[in-house]
């Protein structure tokens, strides 16, 4: 019997690449105390794009900083193929939203960095940097400073930068919510481009239906704070991604539906 | 980096001397018509002249500035090392920070040259003071400006060093050195002009040293001799100047600048 629950176990959380489980975290103490999440189960599958949603505040990017290690759960445990997650680590990689790149490095050397930090030799790294720079379209900039570059390109560059040393999955803290909203949906149709030849575990955070309905698998609906998975739904598979397609459109109505609720709640909540 | 074209150097020079030519005519005028007393102020060909003489038939006027440099250049180079140092432990850790802020704030406030009579007392009247006052001069504004720059590193350029499995010593010296050079570097700049402050101020007190432009400037007054003084300030001028244009701003130029670090570049 022992064996069975074992069995059944392991098949459940073979599934999941990343797997939340019960998890709170609460800010401060007394009078200032914010519960950010509560209760919180997920898992994540493996090779999927999961975007999260949600009202603002609702602490999606507090949960992406949980799953990239930067905080901890103050309930609860997270798991990568089903070991806890302690601290950041090159297992994953994380994209800023306001890119983080580092500005005393060209764009060669901010993609290097995650490889030479991690094992590769100057050379590999050299080599597999300009593979990922290719992958982002950036050939021509390798030796440019990033204060330089518009954001579009920044963030390619944050990008390959987070691809680069191979992590299991790739984490995106609302990686578009600072460019415009041409530079945003060129940059969507490139990251897809780019996910499809890769095939990452991607954790997406926004708050654009319309960016999560576009880009995702998976879309995970949460509820204004304290933070809970409200509702989860499911591209059609196989999926065309087109802004005008029914699937899309079926999807990006399921989202909205769930989520309306949840922001009128929110909006309630900032009345005196 | 150099690319700037040829005559794009020769106009910031002309904007720099052109404003000094201008005054220097006033003054000359001025003086040539009798508006001030030449007895009490020279014109600006007197004092060339004295230059003139001061080096090349009294030839003291380099003995002067040799020495001041030598105490500048050691008093300077110990601020930096000391300040650098003190900063970081200051910027990393919040318990010493707590501690020693508002200690570092009150010496920041205190006028270097109020230091000096201290000096005097505790270390003789020599070079010992001279360097401990520029040394003065300079440490605290380091320390101050390495811990600014140390705290006002970006979180996040911190979390991706973290993510990519950064930590620890290599953190520091990868990340967080490089990125608080956008404070360091305008640190480097203004300490070495409360150096040059703090070495005149304390030439002119410290009875026991020969040489120094500090010095020169302070004996002249024995002389009612203001054209020397004007020599003096001038060659401070000039000298404080040249070390921030050929040594401090090409290397602040070279990196955070380069780097489009400093804000409002």
């Amino acid at each position: 019997m022992g064996d069975a629950i074992r069995e059944l176990k392991m098949n459940s959380i073979n599934d999941a690449k990343l797997s939340i489980r019960g998890v709170d975290k609460i800010y401060g103490n007394g009078s200032k105390r914010v519960i950010a999440l509560e209760g919180v189960n997920l898992d994540i599958p493996d090779q999927k794009f999961t975007t999260i949603v949600g009202p603002s505040g609702c602490g999606k990017s507090t949960l992406l900083n949980l799953l990239a290690g930067f905080e901890k759960p103050t309930r609860g445990e997270i798991l990568l193929d089903n070991i806890g997650i302690e601290k950041p680590g090159p297992d994953r990689g994380f994209v800023f939203q306001e890119y983080a790149l580092f500005p005393w490095k060209t764009v060669l050397g901010n993609v290097m960095f995650g490889l030479v930090n991690n094992g590769y030799s100057r050379k590999e790294a050299k080599q597999r940097a300009l593979d990922y720079i290719n992958l982002v379209n950036l050939n021509g900039f390798v030796n440019a400073y990033p204060h330089t570059l518009s954001g579009g390109m920044k963030q390619r560059v944050s990008i390959a930068r987070a691809l680069a040393y191979d992590p299991k999955v790739l984490l995106m803290d609302e990686p578009f919510g600072a460019l415009d909203a041409q530079t945003r949906k060129y940059m969507q149709e490139e990251l897809i481009k780019i996910w499809e030849k890769c095939q990452k575990t991607v954790v997406f955070v926004t708050h654009s239906v319309i960016e999560a309905s576009y880009l995702s698998d998976i879309v995970v609906v949460m509820t204004a704070r304290p933070g809970k998975v409200k509702g989860i739904f499911k591209a059609a598979h196989p999926r065309s991604r087109d802004y005008t397609g029914d699937h899309f459109l079926a999807l990006r109505k399921e989202v909205l539906d769930c989520l309306e609720e949840e922001v009128r709640k929110e909006i309630e909540m900032d009345r005196p | 980096m150099g690319g700037r074209p040829h005559n794009q150097k020769f106009k910031e020079f002309w904007q720099f001397i052109f404003p000094l030519i201008v005054a220097g005519m006033i003054w000359q005028l001025a003086v040539s018509f009798s508006f001030i007393d030449v007895a009490l102020l020279p014109t600006p060909s007197m004092i060339a002249q004295e230059f003139y003489r001061l080096i090349w038939v009294k030839q003291t006027l380099l003995h002067h500035l040799g020495g001041s440099l030598y105490r500048l250049a050691l008093g300077y180079i110990f601020a930096i090392a000391v300040g650098i140092f003190a900063g970081a432990l200051l910027g990393l850790n919040r318990t010493v920070r707590e501690m020693f802020s508002p200690a570092l704030s009150l010496l920041i406030a205190v006028p270097t040259i109020a230091w000096v009579p201290v000096l005097l007392v505790t270390m003789g009247l020599g070079d010992k003071t001279v360097i401990t006052a520029v040394f003065l001069g300079g440490v605290f504004e380091m320390t101050y400006s390495t811990m600014a720059g140390i705290r006002a590193v970006n979180r996040q350029q911190i979390n991706a060093a973290r993510i990519m499995g950064v930590s620890g010593p290599k953190l520091f010296f990868k990340v967080l050195v490089p990125a608080s050079l956008a404070m360091v570097m305008p640190g480097l700049r203004l300490s070495n002009g409360y150096c040059w402050r703090a070495l005149i101020g304390a030439e002119m007190l410290s009875a026991m040293i020969l040489w120094g432009v500090g010095k020169m400037i302070y004996e002249a007054r024995f002389w009612n001799d203001v054209k020397i003084m004007f020599v003096g300030l001038l060659l401070i001028g000039v000298c404080a100047v040249i070390l921030d244009r050929i040594l401090l701003k090409p290397l602040e130029r070279g990196t955070v600048e380069k780097w489009g670090m400093l804000s409002g570049s």
